[in-house]
C-alpha cells in the first residue's frame, strides 16, 4: 500500500510552565486530599503513627546521645572516631539510597500506571521524570531523615553546636539525597534501555556484589591485629576504614561539612556544602538529560520485553506438600500450594528471605571463628538468646512484609476465595499453616545451628527449639489474623500494604510478642548464669533449684502467651473474614 | 490524520504487529476489530507513543507519534483507564486542561459542559477512589475530550458503562468525527462497529486482514450475513460443532 505524504497539523507552542504547574497542582491536591482524609477519618491511626515515630526517634536519640557522650568522655581520638563514624554512616546511606532510589525510580517510571498515563499527555519526558523523581527520592529518603536527625541532634547537643548547625544539616541532607537518587535514576533508565528483560538479574548481581564487598570488609575488620579495644587495635581498625575518608566520596563532604558547622567553622562548612550541592545539581541535570533522551525508549523496551514463559507444574512440590500436610483437608492443601507457588515465583519474596536468613546462617557458622564457643556459660547463654531474638526479629519483618499482605493481595479476586466450597476460616488456616511451615523450617534450623556452634547443653537447645516454635506460631497467627482484620483490598503493592497502618500495627504487635516470650524465658536463665559467673552477686542471682522453678513458671507463662498470641489474632481475623463482603 | 506505514512490533520472539498499514482520515470513525491477542492494543499504544515500532512509521497529524505535538492532538481512552484516587473528578479535569495549556475561562466552561453531558454532577466533587467503574469511565471520557482532540483513540470504549452512558459515548464518537476529528476505536462489540463505523479494519495475528466499509468487506468476502459471521469467517474462528453437539444459530430479531 502506498501512502500519500500526510498533512501536517501545526500547533501553537505549549508553554512548558503550564505542564510544570499542572504537575505541581496534582501533587498539592493529592497531598491536601490525603491529609484531609486522614485527619477526618483516621485520627487514631495518625496519632499512632506519630506516637510510634516519636518513640522510635526518642529511642535512637537516647542511644546516639549515650554513644557520643561515652566517646567524648572515655575514648582517646574522640574527634577522629566521630569523623570516621560519620563518614561510614553517610557512605552506607549513600549506597543504600542509591539502591532504594534506583529501584523506586525504576518502578515509578516503567511499571506504574500513572507513568503510562502521563506519557500520553503533552508533558515532556524530563518533566515527567522530574515529577516521579521527586516522589521517589522523598520515598527513599524519609527513613534517612528519621535515622539521621536524632544522630545529628545528639551530636549537636554533645558538642554544644550552634543553632545554625541544625539548619545546615537540613541543607546538607537535601543536597546529599539528590546524589545517590540521581545516580540511581541514571542506573534505572540505563538498565531499562540495555537489559529490559534482565532487570532482576542486574539487581541480584549488584546486591551480591555489595554483599561480597561487605563480607570482605567484615573479614578484614575481624582480623584487625592487637588486643581488642587497645590503642593499637583501634589505630589499625581506623586504618582499615581509611577508604571512607577519601575526599572523592560525597559522604566525606557531608561528614566534614557537618563537623565543621558543629564547630562553627562556617567557611569550611560553606565550602563543603557548595561542593556537595554543586555535585547534586550536576548529577540531577545529568539524570534529567538521560531521562529526556532515553526514558520513552526505555519504557517501550520494558513494555515490549515481557516474556510469556511457560511455567512447568512443579509436580514434585505438589507431592511434597500433599505428603507433608496429609493431615489437612485436600482443599486447604491446594490453597497452601497456591501461596507457595506465588512465593517461589516472586523473587522479591524468596530472595529477601534467603538473604536475611542466609546472612544469619553465615554468622552462626562463623561463631567458632569469633571465639564465642570458648567463652564462659554466662556469655554463651547471653549470645544464644541474642541470636534467637535476632532470628525472631527477622522473622517478624518477614511475616509483616509478606504474610500480613497475603489476604489483601487477593484484592479483586477475593470473590474466588469467597465462593470456594470451603468454610471461610479454612482459608485463613491454610495461610497460617503456610506461614508457620516456612517459618518453622527456616528458624528451627538456624537456632539449632547457633546453639551447636555455641556448644549449648541439650536442655538449652530443647528450650530454644520450643521457644522459636512458639514464636513462629504466634507471629504467623498475628500476621494472618491482623491481615484478615485490617485488609487493604485496593492496594496491589505488598510493600505499601505492609507500610500502611495495618502492617505497622502488625509489626508492633509482633515486636511486643517477641519481647514478652524472650524476656520471660531469658531472664531466669540470665540470672542463673550471672550467679554462676559472679558469685558476689548472689543476692540477685538464682540457684539451680530456683532456676528450675522459675523456668517452669516462665515456660508455662510463655506457652499461655504463645497460645493466646496465636489464637486471639486468628479468632479476630476469622470473625472479620466471615463478615467480609466482596 | 493517523498514518501507520509498514509497522511491525516484535516482543521477544513474538510478532505482535506485522507490517501493518493503516490510515484514518479526519472526520472518519474507524473501528478496529480482531480476536484477543490480535495486536489491536499494541497498535493503539504505538499510535499513542507508548510503544516504539520495531519497524515502520507511525504518525499522528503528520507528527511522529512519540512527539509532543502528536500527544497534543490526541485524546486517548485506554482499556484500563487510570484516575488519581486522591483527586476529585473535577480536579482531575482541571489538571488535564492545565496540562494541555487551555485558556482557563474556556476550559472551565468546557468542563462544566462535559460534566453536564456525562451527567457527572452528583459525584464529580467526590474522590475518584469512591467511584464505580462506570463513573470512572465517564470521567476518563470527559478527560479525553476536554481539550477537543483532533484524534481520538479509544480501546474498548463501552466496558463498564450503563446503557445511557453508552448511548452518550456513541453519540459523542459520531459528533467528534463529524466535527472533523479522526476517531479510532478498538472494540469487541461487532454490533457497535456495524452501527457507528465509517470504515472497519479486521486484524489478526498482527496483520490487517481487510479494511473498508461494511459493504466493501461483504463484497470482498462474498458474504451477505452479519458482521459477526463475516468476522468469524475472516479470522478463521468459526464455531465448528463437535460430534454430538450443535452450533447455536442466532438470528437478529
Amino acid at each position: 500500500m502506498s501512502l500519500a505524504i500526510p498533512e501536517l497539523i501545526r500547533l501553537p507552542d505549549l508553554a512548558p510552565d503550564r505542564t510544570a504547574r499542572a504537575l505541581r497542582w496534582l501533587r498539592w491536591w493529592q497531598v491536601r486530599n490525603t491529609t484531609t482524609n486522614l485527619i477526618q477519618g483516621s485520627r487514631l491511626r495518625i496519632a499512632m503513627i506519630l506516637f510510634c515515630s516519636a518513640v522510635f526517634w526518642a529511642g535512637l536519640f537516647i542511644l546516639f546521645l549515650g554513644g557520643f557522650q561515652f566517646i567524648s568522655l572515655y575514648v582517646d581520638l574522640a574527634n577522629t572516631i566521630v569523623e570516621y563514624l560519620f563518614s561510614m554512616f553517610f557512605l552506607s546511606l549513600l549506597v543504600m539510597l542509591f539502591f532504594s532510589s534506583g529501584i523506586i525510580v525504576y518502578t515509578a517510571l516503567f511499571h506504574s500506571r500513572e507513568a503510562a498515563y502521563l506519557l500520553t499527555t503533552p508533558a515532556s519526558t524530563d518533566r515527567i521524570f522530574a515529577y516521579k523523581f521527586a516522589e521517589a527520592v522523598g520515598f527513599s529518603s524519609w527513613g534517612f531523615f528519621l535515622l539521621g536527625s536524632p544522630l545529628m541532634v545528639a551530636y549537636g547537643l554533645t558538642v554544644k553546636a550552634p543553632a545554625a548547625f541544625y539548619a545546615m544539616f537540613l541543607l546538607y541532607l537535601l543536597s546529599f539525597v539528590l546524589i545517590p537518587g540521581s545516580i540511581g535514576a541514571v542506573a534505572a533508565i540505563t538498565v531499562a534501555n540495555i537489559f529490559p528483560r534482565r532487570q532482576k538479574t542486574v539487581l541480584a548481581l549488584s546486591v551480591a556484589g555489595v554483599v561480597a564487598l561487605l563480607a570482605i570488609l567484615g573479614v578484614r575488620l575481624w582480623r584487625t591485629p592487637g588486643d581488642t579495644l587497645s590503642g593499637d587495635w583501634l589505630g589499625s581498625m581506623l586504618n582499615r576504614l581509611a577508604f571512607c575518608q577519601s575526599p572523592l566520596w560525597p559522604s566525606r563532604w557531608m561528614s566534614a561539612g557537618l563537623l565543621a558547622s558543629a564547630k562553627g567553622e562556617w567557611s569550611q562548612a560553606g565550602y563543603h556544602l557548595m561542593v556537595l550541592s554543586a555535585h547534586a545539581g550536576l548529577l540531577y541535570l545529568a539524570a534529567a538529560v538521560v531521562a529526556r533522551d532515553l526514558y520513552r525508549r526505555g519504557y517501550s523496551r520494558v513494555q515490549g520485553g515481557r516474556t510469556s514463559r511457560r511455567r512447568r507444574g512443579l509436580l514434585f512440590l505438589d507431592a511434597i506438600v500433599h505428603r507433608l500436610f496429609f493431615f489437612l483437608p485436600h482443599p486447604i492443601r491446594l490453597l497452601i500450594l497456591k501461596d507457595l507457588r506465588t512465593f517461589l515465583r516472586d523473587p522479591a519474596q524468596w530472595s529477601q528471605f534467603l538473604i536475611f536468613f542466609g546472612l544469619l546462617a553465615f554468622y552462626f557458622l562463623n561463631i567458632p571463628q569469633l571465639g564465642y564457643g570458648a567463652q564462659t556459660p554466662y556469655w554463651r547463654n547471653l549470645v544464644s538468646f541474642l541470636n534467637l531474638s535476632v532470628t525472631a526479629l527477622i522473622l517478624s519483618t518477614f511475616t509483616s512484609r509478606f504474610i500480613f499482605p497475603l489476604l489483601s493481595l487477593e484484592g479483586r479476586n477475593f470473590w474466588i476465595l469467597g465462593l470456594l466450597p470451603l468454610r471461610r476460616e479454612q482459608i485463613l488456616w491454610s495461610k497460617f499453616v503456610f506461614s508457620a511451615g516456612i517459618s518453622l523450617v527456616a528458624t528451627e534450623a538456624l537456632v539449632v545451628l547457633s546453639d551447636l556452634m555455641l556448644r549449648m547443653s541439650p536442655v538449652m537447645i530443647a528450650l530454644h527449639v520450643g521457644m522459636i516454635a512458639v514464636l513462629c506460631l504466634g507471629l504467623s497467627g498475628i500476621s494472618v489474623g491482623l491481615g484478615a482484620r485490617l485488609p487493604n483490598l485496593r492496594e496491589t503493592d505488598p510493600s505499601k500494604i505492609a507500610a500502611g497502618f495495618g502492617g505497622t500495627l502488625n509489626l508492633l504487635v509482633s515486636l511486643v510478642f517477641i519481647f514478652a516470650i524472650v524476656t520471660a524465658l531469658a531472664l531466669p536463665c540470665h540470672l542463673y548464669f550471672a550467679g554462676q559467673e559472679h558469685p558476689e552477686s548472689a543476692s540477685i542471682a538464682m540457684s539451680h533449684s530456683g532456676l528450675r522453678l522459675w523456668l517452669s513458671i516462665a515456660i508455662s507463662a510463655s506457652l499461655i502467651v504463645g497460645i493466646l498470641g496465636t489464637l486471639i489474632p486468628l479468632r479476630i481475623g476469622i470473625k472479620a473474614f466471615r463478615r467480609m463482603e466482596f | 490524520m493517523i498514518e501507520l506505514e509498514g509497522v511491525t512490533k516484535v516482543f521477544g520472539n513474538k510478532r505482535a504487529v506485522d507490517r501493518l498499514d493503516l490510515r484514518v482520515h479526519a472526520g472518519e470513525l474507524f473501528a478496529f476489530l480482531g480476536p484477543n491477542g490480535a495486536g489491536k492494543t499494541t497498535t493503539i499504544k504505538m499510535i499513542c507513543g507508548l510503544l516504539a515500532p520495531t519497524a515502520g512509521r507511525v504518525r499522528v497529524g503528520g507528527h511522529d507519534a512519540a512527539s509532543r505535538e502528536a500527544r497534543q492532538l490526541l485524546g486517548y481512552v485506554p482499556d484500563q483507564p487510570y484516575l488519581y484516587d486522591k483527586l476529585t473528578g473535577r480536579e482531575f479535569l482541571r489538571f488535564v486542561v492545565e496540562m494541555y495549556g487551555l485558556d482557563r475561562a474556556r476550559a472551565s466552561a468546557r468542563i462544566e459542559e462535559l460534566i453536564d453531558t456525562f451527567d457527572m454532577g452528583d459525584f464529580i466533587d467526590e474522590l475518584c477512589e469512591n467511584y464505580s467503574q462506570g463513573m470512572k469511565q465517564r470521567v476518563v471520557f470527559a478527560s479525553a475530550l476536554v481539550h477537543d482532540p483532533k484524534v481520538l483513540v479509544v480501546d474498548e470504549p463501552l466496558v463498564g458503562l450503563d446503557p445511557r452512558s453508552a448511548r452518550i459515548v456513541k453519540n459523542l464518537f459520531v459528533s467528534q468525527a463529524r466535527s472533523g476529528a479522526a476517531v479510532l476505536m478498538s472494540i469487541h462489540l461487532l454490533a457497535i462497529a456495524e452501527e457507528l463505523a465509517d470504515r472497519i479494519g479486521i486484524v489478526d495475528h498482527g496483520r490487517m486482514l481487510t479494511v473498508g466499509t461494511l459493504a466493501e468487506l461483504r463484497e470482498r468476502a462474498q458474504h451477505d450475513g452479519s458482521l459477526e459471521d463475516l468476522f468469524l469467517k475472516l479470522t478463521g474462528t468459526e464455531l465448528n460443532a463437535r460430534p454430538g453437539q450443535s452450533v447455536l444459530e442466532c438470528t437478529e430479531i
